[in-house]
């Protein structure tokens, strides 16, 4: 198991490496240059220089990555002499247009996002888990072709198209829901609920679908395994044999599946966080691409991409406790 | 319910303990219902072995599983079914549930995938133990499954019966399985292909296995096979099926000196040979992947 | 937007087993499956309305001279100044003459920026479509047939690609990146992070296919590593291919209108139905045919090439029967 988990660690931080290597060169070397950006629209060529000597822009590429690295592992100093500021770790450097450490804004918008991620996934895992085993059991039948169509929809409509046809409908028109924020839980729950709603749904209908789907093929497939046949010769109850020998085996390779869905959320969260104007992490990222703010994109990128390895090793993690072949041989 | 009311002691007047006429078993195709059981009859004696031999596609297994009311999807049955005096095709899910591995069990060719391998071999004995018998402690049951996984030689059994169907080998599988099978005292038990996935130096200990537990139990036994050999070495019966029909019954002495029927006597020439030759090979490949 | 990163693996893992494989005769299969996509009526009605969307980019300069206005053209009689740059008339401005209506504040014809959207969509769906599918295909079948340090590097290379979170990086990557050449970009960067998903799939039916009896007597027969590849492996994925890639097709769809959503796809005035949705946002709620049209648009342009890849995978996996 230690084997196991060290090898899975050094394997997530190379992979990380290898992002932050690639970010840093698509930010840093093919885009415009950064200090002609932060300078401004009044710019001299000395205020220029000077930007490029504290964001260390003067350096070779090489020691402008370790110190990028260093910052992001130990912190780092901006800037020498008086004027030097030091950003503690793990240092994503200073947004460009408000001069707020990266980390500190990513962590005052995790909240947001965090709540909009979880819900959906709640949402999404019961509603394409139920959905897919109703599918399996009226195999062929109505409710299986239904939700077949529904599920095809489902996958099929843009998630910003949604959002604006449900706030259309639902806020301007028949006026059910309020147009949503991003409030706290704490001061009135009911109307969190209510305001995370619809931004649950947009953000879940695609993977409910998907999920469905695969409930689905999986449910149907199991069902016809020798051992499902074996546990109704045993002449188990139905409601075991559905229980123990086809849901469990038929629903544990969809937990797999869930780690890395969820860690990759944050893409599908821009879209919605921007439709419905919520400020979080996705906003956060549409705002600075407008404004070009680098150290910004930059930042959300490296959160994603971390969430997505750690995710995946968590789920690795998990595969191996809930499925006893690998738990034993690993 | 009367039907299930279970004989603990042997019937005393002379009869047989399963009894099937004119069983018919069809599926759907695209040009209608075919049948792949036509108009079989089969009998069981109390205690007895009977084997059913045929090639793959005789509809020897389907009729096993048409005993068991197991059959696939689309799968339909018509004709008797008589055991021990209960007519089966008349049985209620219910009520042929409870008859499922509490009087009729059934063992199949591939253990491994018979297994589910998310579960001890231990909770997969425990759990048909337990549903028959009602208020069955886990405890019980446990001590059961051991006794079960001891009665078929599975040493260390204790130990054993805590493992993943995955850390034992072929014929061990199939050694759970028979336990699982025999650790709710059936009347019958119905073997479809049990040592077909084997090696050959563990099929012949599993079928030494089988012999030995009916005479210790008093089980009936159906063995369905495609190997003329290995129905030769445990049941006193021999049915022989071609294409959903019996081309021939008979003892096993009548089949093996005198086979009546041209196919029968194919098969008595031919199987056995071919078999020996996959036989070597598979014990090589057996060797090579398991050490 | 399907940048859901499991759901084309999902589609894809029950094909392993469902390849048609190298026996059978080959032209009837293919006849027989042909046969019954013609008679199943999503696929028809999809195919339809995907021929429509095809037809409508091929032949937009004429069709827009049909209708009378061009994509680029202010029509500043079809709007109101005084009311913000809202539609004349009812229903966003549809008439004889804006057959879709005006784009509110500049008075563009809607019907002509859809007839144009519709090149930009398929062409960029399209040609990703091409070049994720070679992408796949080739590094799949090299990994999956040589193995050994081929494989390792291009495991390696998916696994890191398939750890990226896509969309961010596009986003960003695009945003970071000259706008010259959006299109070109947008096709390199969807489909760099696209091959994976295929050419995980491919490679893993390689690697069964490669032990076939066929594979072996091309190579006692002498034929190169490259040619056994090319000629004997790859035509015996090709029911796998098509099926996969027609499954992807709606993902890129979804992807481009999406990036241009975000304002990081086709740089205006070119039109694209994502950008016009994200344009309709602000008047949605005074001029709702504007927001609908490109919707529907888009929606139902997903929609059957994904009903059409539902059914090739459910058809091709009966072996062309209906069930």
């Amino acid at each position: 198991m230690t084997r196991f988990l060290v090898g899975r660690t050094s394997g997530m931080l190379g992979v990380l490496f290898v992002v932050c290597l690639f970010t840093f060169v698509v930010f840093f070397v093919l885009s415009p240059d950064p200090a002609v950006q932060v300078c401004g629209k009044n710019c001299t060529p000395e205020r220029i220089d000077q930007i490029r000597l504290n964001l260390g822009l003067d350096r070779p590429f090489l020691e402008q990555f370790t110190t990028f690295l260093t910052g992001l592992f130990v912190g780092r100093t901006y800037g020498v002499g008086e004027g030097a500021v030091q950003c503690a770790a793990p240092c994503l450097g200073y947004s460009f247009q408000t001069s707020q450490p990266v980390t500190e804004m990513l962590m005052q918008r995790l909240p947001v996002s965090a709540t909009l991620a979880i819900g959906a996934a709640v949402l999404w895992l019961l509603a394409g888990l139920i959905a897919g085993v109703l599918s399996a059991v009226h195999e062929g039948r109505f409710l299986d072709r239904f939700l077949a169509g529904l599920t095809l929809g489902g996958m099929s409509i843009p998630n910003y198209v949604l959002a604006l046809v449900l706030q259309f409908v639902l806020v301007v028109v028949l006026g059910w829901l309020p147009f949503p924020q991003a409030l706290p839980i704490g001061e009135d729950p009911v109307q969190w609920f209510l305001n995370f709603l619809m931004p649950w749904v947009v953000l879940a209908v695609g993977a409910a679908a998907t999920y469905t789907r695969l409930t689905r093929a999986n449910v149907i497939d199991t069902l016809q395994q020798n051992y499902v046949r074996t546990a109704r010769a045993k002449g188990l109850r139905q409601d075991l044999v559905w229980r123990r020998h086809a849901l469990r085996p038929a629903l544990t390779p969809i937990a797999t599946m869930f780690g890395m869905d969820f860690a990759n959320l944050l893409g599908g969260a821009l879209i919605t966080e921007t439709v419905f104007g919520l400020n979080g992490i996705g906003k956060l990222a549409a705002d600075s691409i407008t404004k070009n703010d680098q150290p910004v994109i930059m930042g959300v990128t490296l959160l994603a991409a971390f969430f997505v390895i750690v995710g995946n090793m968590v789920i690795d993690l998990l595969y191996s406790v809930i499925d006893p072949r690998v738990r034993i041989s690993a | 319910m009367p039907e299930t009311a279970r004989s603990t002691a042997p019937n005393s007047e002379e009869g047989n303990l399963l009894e099937v006429r004119d069983l018919t078993v069809s599926f759907p195709t695209a040009e209608g219902r075919t049948e792949v059981v036509k108009s079989l009859d089969l009998d069981v004696p109390r205690g007895g072995a009977v084997g059913i031999v045929g090639e793959s596609g005789s509809g020897k297994s389907m009729t096993s599983l048409a005993i068991m009311d197991l059959l696939p999807k689309g799968g339909q049955r018509s004709g008797s079914l008589r055991f021990d005096g209960t007519e089966l095709s008349e049985l209620g899910n219910a009520a042929m549930r409870r008859m499922r591995g509490d009087r009729i069990a059934m063992i199949f060719q591939d253990p491994l995938s018979s297994l589910n391998p998310y579960y001890t071999v231990g909770l997969q004995i425990e759990e048909a133990y337990r549903s028959h018998r009602r208020g069955v402690s886990r405890k019980e049951a446990r001590k059961v499954a051991i006794e079960a996984m001891d009665r078929v030689r599975i040493s260390d059994a204790a130990r054993r019966v805590d493992h993943y169907p995955h850390q034992f080998s072929g014929g061990m599988r199939q050694r759970v399985m028979i336990a699982m099978a025999l650790s709710m005292e059936p009347e019958l038990l119905i073997a479809d292909e049990p040592t077909t996935a084997l090696d050959v130096t563990v099929q012949a200990q599993i079928l030494d296995l089988m012999s030995e537990l009916r005479e210790e139990t008093g089980v009936g036994l159906i063995m369905i096979t495609h190997d003329l050999a290995v129905v030769s070495e445990v049941t006193e019966h021999i049915v022989v099926m071609r294409e959903g029909c019996v081309m021939e019954k008979g003892t096993a002495e009548q089949i093996f000196s005198d086979p009546q029927h041209e196919y029968t006597q194919l098969l008595l020439d031919a199987v056995p040979r071919i078999d020996d030759e996959i036989g070597a090979l598979r014990t090589l490949d057996a060797e090579g992947a398991q050490p | 937007m399907a940048a859901l990163p499991t759901s084309l693996e999902a589609e894809g893992r029950s094909e392993d087993s469902a390849a048609l494989g190298p026996d059978g005769p080959r032209p009837h299969r293919v006849r027989r499956f042909l046969a019954a996509l013609r008679r199943d009526v999503p696929t028809v009605l999809s195919a339809a309305y995907i021929v429509l969307v095809i037809l409508m980019a091929i032949f937009a300069p004429l069709i827009v001279k049909l209708s009378g206005w061009g994509p680029y053209e202010f029509d500043q009689s079809a709007i109101d100044p005084s009311l913000g740059g809202l539609p004349l008339g009812t229903g966003g401005g549809i008439s004889g003459e804006h057959w879709f209506g005006v784009e509110p504040g500049n008075g563009r014809d809607i019907f002509a920026r859809i007839v144009y959207g519709a090149r930009i969509s398929m062409t960029i769906a399209l040609s990703a479509t091409l070049l994720t599918s070679a992408l796949g295909v080739v590094f799949g079948l090299l990994s999956g047939y040589f193995g050994g340090m081929v494989d390792a590097i291009i495991s390696r290379l998916m696994e890191f690609l398939m750890a990226f979170p896509a969309l961010i990086f596009m986003i960003a990557v695009l945003s970071a990146l000259p706008a010259e050449n959006r299109q070109v970009l947008l096709v390199l960067v969807i489909s760099i992070f696209g091959w994976p998903y295929l050419a995980r799939i491919v490679r893993a039916q390689t690697l069964s296919l490669k032990e076939h009896e066929f594979v072996e007597s091309a190579r006692a027969s002498g034929a190169t590593g490259l040619q056994i590849v090319f000629r004997e492996i790859l035509p015996n994925l090709a029911p796998t291919i098509i099926v996969m890639t027609t499954l992807a097709i709606p993902g890129y769809v979804g992807t481009e209108a999406g990036l241009s959503f975000l304002g990081v796809g086709v740089v205006p005035p070119t039109p694209s139905w994502g950008q016009m949705i994200a344009n309709s946002v602000t008047w949605y709620a005074v001029d709702p045919v504007y927001f609908l049209i490109p919707s529907a648009f888009l929606f139902l342009l997903v929609f059957s090439f994904t009903v059409l890849g539902d059914r090739v995978k459910v058809l091709s996996e009966s072996g062309g029967i209906r069930s």
